[in-house]
């Protein structure tokens, strides 16, 4: 038995988070979770497929193609949960100019107990590909996921979160050569507690990233989103738009930041995080953050807390809309402003859709 | 249809509105008219069931229902509809989706079956022609980019597809030029000019009077209705001022 070792909440970086119940999740065993009585979450589209069960590849029902699955080095040990990683996971490797018929897809069902996971995907020049991960059941799903996009490579990483209990936990590292493309758009709409670490560092001239997502929580759940882009040569975008919604006494935080290295000049930063309390005892955290050493960049960022605009429910009220169908309808139009980011129309009408199940 | 008797309303503690007694007969149109702070606005709002606007005494009944035991989406739902002096804009959600969850909102709680989307869509259509809203600004964010006439128009379109009993319709007439004036007046006739509906219509001015002809005028003042007439008084209105009629 090992000894869980956890960040401090003291620790700046942890301190929005609430990581109590990953000791119990830890020492949970498996198959609490009937899996035969699951749906699982496939999008209905061509291409390679993985299912994990409990982190483990179950084969009869994959198609891996392109992916295979042996030891991965998630680049993950320098942090807190990602250094739980190791050992066997899934690799996306593509070589220059390549690009896999269809969508990526790898679901990951958690039964009960802990499952680590670490992933990589290595797009060479030119290369493309576009995946989504989605995470269903209630034991504690942790992931490190190490992207490296070479020259010109485009990757589209969608992650939907719909797990109904638990704890996902997804560590991300990316590194982008010139003028490589990387949207990875996140939607946690289920019942688990969720802590989001991404460090994306634009190495090459030109790289473009676009980080993000919609966080929808109600009861006491807690999400907890960490990104840090780093901007290490000149002409570099970047754009974090976040949407949060909080409900009853659940917590949402987002802390992104934004640094600009000496050499970064033209620059093109943005940040957007946004949040909406639908109840006076839900909590919104945003923590948008600049570091700036080039003097030539355009770096705008805005945070913005607030509740549904009331002006708006009582127009809609007054054409004969009911308050709750009102709020739910602002409250989709918040949040479509994230989810709309994501590249693939199958993958924005997945999340919507996933977005309408939260609302009920 | 709609008989308002002794209307005492606050807001934010302040007392607006002091015993205001009007009853609107089905068939009818009726403007009220009255200088800046009389209580216009108030009275729209109190009827459409704004928060924050407080029913200190007195009653409304609508069809012979107590229409402040509604909430809003009742009232609407039970033929009420509120013409806003100042639209408001919902970015993120279309006209066309607003509308059609409001109408088959109004048709549950009615007891109705709801309208299919094909059949919406004509609906939309036919009303956004008939006020120069074409489809494009349909599928747009409600009110979105709008200009102010625009907005009044689509206030217009929306009465056309939600088809109320009773419309009460504040300053509909601000911030229109002469040609949507007679757009939106035009607009007012053809709707709710009917023998089974009934028009609440606040103003300031004459001029959307001259289009949209009311069976009869009231002057408000202070918070309750100081004079009635017919037509005639609005002219009155116009040449003497307010002073002159309120006193």
């Amino acid at each position: 038995m090992t000894l869980l070792e956890l960040p401090s909440p003291k620790a700046e970086d942890w301190r929005w988070s609430d990581l109590s119940s990953l000791p119990a999740l830890a020492e949970a065993p498996h198959g609490a979770l009937d899996l035969q009585r699951l749906r699982l979450p496939w999008l209905d589209c061509r291409g390679p497929r993985l299912l994990f069960v409990d982190g483990r590849l179950d084969p009869a029902r994959s198609a891996p193609g392109c992916l295979s699955v042996g030891p991965v080095d998630a680049d993950a040990g320098d942090h807190p949960l990602g250094r739980l990683i190791g050992g066997d996971g899934w690799t996306l490797r593509l070589g220059p100019n390549h690009a896999p018929p269809g969508l990526v897809q790898i679901v990951h069902v958690s039964t009960g107990g802990p499952d680590h996971l670490p992933a990589a995907i290595d797009l060479d020049a030119d290369a493309q590909a576009s995946v989504v991960e989605t995470f269903i059941g209630e034991g504690w799903a942790n992931r490190a996921t190490r992207l490296a996009l070479a020259p010109h490579a485009r990757l589209m990483l969608a992650r939907r979160i719909l797990a109904s209990g638990g704890f996902v936990s997804l560590t991300d590292r990316a590194e982008l050569g010139q003028g490589a493309s990387l949207i990875v758009t996140t939607l946690a709409a289920g019942g688990a507690d969720t802590r989001l670490d991404g460090k994306i560092l634009l190495a090459g001239d030109g790289a473009f990233t676009e980080a993000g997502g919609a966080l929808l929580a109600r009861g006491r759940q807690r999400h907890d989103a960490n990104l840090i882009v780093r901007h290490a040569a000149p002409g570099g975008t970047s754009r974090q738009v976040w949407r949060s919604v909080a409900d009853d006494r659940a917590v949402c935080s987002v802390a992104a930041r934004v640094e600009v290295a000496r050499d970064a000049q033209k620059t093109d930063g943005e940040q957007s995080l946004k949040g909406i309390m639908l109840s006076r005892a839900a909590t919104i955290n945003a923590k948008p953050e600049l570091e700036i050493f080039a003097d030539d960049v355009k770096c705008a960022h805005g945070a913005t807390v607030g509740e549904l605009d009331r002006d708006a429910l009582f127009y809609m009220a007054s054409r004969g809309v009911p308050e709750t169908e009102a709020s739910a309808l602002l409250t989709r139009a918040f949040v479509a402003d994230a989810i709309d980011r994501a590249g693939e129309e199958e993958v924005r009408e997945a999340m919507h859709a996933d977005a309408e199940g939260w609302f009920g | 249809m709609l008989s308002i008797e002794n209307l005492h309303a606050t807001v934010a503690g302040k007392p607006i509105l002091n015993g205001l007694t009007l009853s609107v007969g089905v068939g009818e149109m009726h403007a009220i008219m009255g200088p800046n702070g009389a209580g216009k606005s108030t009275l729209a709002y109190v009827l459409g069931g704004r928060p924050g606007y407080e029913v200190t005494e007195g009653s409304v009944r609508l069809d012979g229902r107590d229409l402040l035991e509604m909430s809003p989406d009742e009232r609407a739902a039970a033929g009420l509809f509120l013409g806003f002096q100042y639209p408001v804009e919902i970015p993120g959600v279309s006209n066309v989706q607003f509308l059609r969850t409001a109408l088959n909102a109004q048709r549950r709680a009615r007891g109705e079956a709801e309208v299919s989307a094909g059949d919406f869509l004509r609906l939309a259509r036919e009303q956004g022609e008939k006020l120069g809203v074409s489809m494009d600004m349909m599928k747009r964010g409600v009110n979105v980019g709008f200009s102010g006439g625009e907005k009044k128009r689509n206030e217009m379109v929306q009465m056309g597809i939600v088809d109320p009993r009773l419309a009460v319709l504040d300053e509909t007439d601000s911030g229109l030029d002469i040609d949507a004036l007679r757009v939106v007046g035009d607009g007012i006739n053809r709707i709710m000019r009917r023998p089974d509906k009934a028009v609440l219509l606040i103003t300031h001015y004459q001029r959307l009077l001259d289009i949209v002809e009311p069976d009869f005028v009231h002057v408000l003042a202070e918070g309750r209705i100081v004079r009635s007439g017919g037509r005639e008084l609005a002219r009155q209105l116009e040449r003497q001022g307010y002073g002159a009629i309120a006193a």
